[in-house]
């Protein structure tokens, strides 16, 4: 099963998330800290990270760093999941090794889950 | 409802919570903020104490037992700064924000400070709307910027380079720098722990020096002064010494002035802009903000 790691502080959207990605088959991890997020990738091993940017302790792009940095997760897909102007994400998301970006908030679980999938199964 | 909401809340100084209440109202402020930035205990711990706030005379807004926004003020000398200012999402636009701005004025008067400073981010039109009603005007535009770690450092430029402890960094750091934003003050620095310095001279005669600050996982806090030379061919000397020393750490500094001689060194070195703020001033800046410290 394809396992995807939610790296996001806010609790009522991992609860949105958690719920749309397992009802479509997804095995979700979650954490709430950057730090908690590494160790969850290290033990977990996921497909793709999904990840917020903005965490309370490390933000996303640090931890993006740190995640690149890391033999074992080097070709993991990490996505950032933020309500950042498009112009700056797309340019922080290159910057710091991303796949790509997902905007907050979700407007359509259909999309959303549509936008998952073509992260995880490239055309 | 919503000018009842402002009709009942009282301020209480911030003084009167844990730094967990207070991390946990400023976390449900900007929780639907376009860069949110939340914080932990300790991170807002740091902050307070970096940034010189006074909790004693920053200000939490409450309606019955709840809490509803909160306004820090810091001190320094003979002015004061706004910040950290948020109020719940779903009681905006009622009155709280001007309510915490205004007490925010009232505590400077108290204190007897004519002459307030914050930043506000780019495009919050609300809140840049609020502080031009309650007197502040703008004064520029200020960028945030970040470089990943693990990128390749270009090799560095050939320069004589003395690398320097945090005494003598400081020294470097208290001599006028001209006007600078809160957070680049030479007393954050004073109050930042892992603090370092680089000289430099470049083979044209050019010179400067440069202050940092080096957290577990970032460099932080740059300070910079071009002394003769040109500033970019200088910061750019710089930055290949500092990344080629510190390759593994990613970079985040804040509030750097658009007008800035020596930015085209970092977007050159690879720093990618985050947001920007909008630097705004309410009084006549006094002498320890702009004089010369020399």
């Amino acid at each position: 099963m394809t396992k995807i790691l939610i790296v996001e502080d806010e609790l009522d959207t991992i609860e949105l998330v958690s719920r749309v990605l397992v009802a479509h088959g997804f095995d979700v991890v979650q954490a709430s800290i950057a730090e908690d997020g590494l160790a969850q990738a290290r033990s977990e091993k996921p497909d793709l990270i999904l990840l917020d940017l903005g965490l309370p302790d490390y933000d996303g792009q640090t931890l993006a760093g740190w995640l690149r940095d890391e033999p074992s997760l080097q070709s993991t897909l990490i996505v950032a999941f933020t309500a950042w102007p498009e112009e700056t994400v797309k340019k922080m998301t290159e910057s710091y090794g991303c796949a790509g970006y997902i905007s907050k908030p979700i407007v359509s679980v259909k999309d959303f889950v549509e936008q998952i999938k073509s992260y995880l199964m490239p055309v | 409802m919503l000018s009842s909401v402002a009709a009942a809340i009282k301020l209480i100084p911030a003084s009167k919570f844990t730094i967990e209440q207070l991390t946990a109202i400023y976390n449900q402020t900007r929780v639907d903020y376009m860069v949110p930035m939340p914080m932990n205990p300790a991170r807002l711990a740091e902050y307070v104490s970096t940034y010189d706030v006074d909790l004693e005379h920053s200000l939490v807004a409450m309606q019955d037992d709840i809490l509803l926004g909160v306004a820090m003020l810091g001190l320094r000398e003979d002015r004061v700064w706004l910040t950290r200012l948020g109020v719940l999402p779903n009681i905006r636009r009622g009155g709280v924000g001007e309510a915490l701005t205004a007490g925010f004025l009232e505590q400077a008067e108290r204190l007897q400070i004519h002459f307030a400073m914050l930043e506000v981010i780019k495009n919050n039109i609300p809140a840049h709307q609020l502080f031009l009603k309650l007197g502040f005007y703008e004064v520029g535009e200020l960028l945030v910027l970040r470089r990943p770690p693990f990128s390749q450092p270009p090799d560095t430029v050939v320069a004589d380079v003395e690398r320097l402890d945090r005494t003598d960094a400081l020294d470097l750091v208290r001599r006028d720098r001209g006007t600078q934003p809160w957070t680049n003050q030479s007393e954050s620095l004073f109050n930042a722990s892992e603090v370092a310095g680089l000289r430099l001279m470049l083979a044209d005669g050019s010179r400067g020096w440069m202050v940092y600050q080096r957290q577990k996982f970032t460099l932080t806090r740059f300070i910079y002064k071009t002394e003769s030379g040109n500033p970019s061919d200088l910061a750019y000397a710089f930055l290949t010494h500092l990344h080629n020393q510190y390759p593994r750490l990613d970079t985040h500094i804040e509030n750097i002035q658009v007008a800035d001689p020596h930015l085209p060194a970092f977007y050159k070195m690879g720093y990618v802009e985050s947001f920007r703020r909008i630097e705004m001033w309410r009084g006549v800046p006094p002498a320890s903000l702009v004089g010369n410290r020399e």
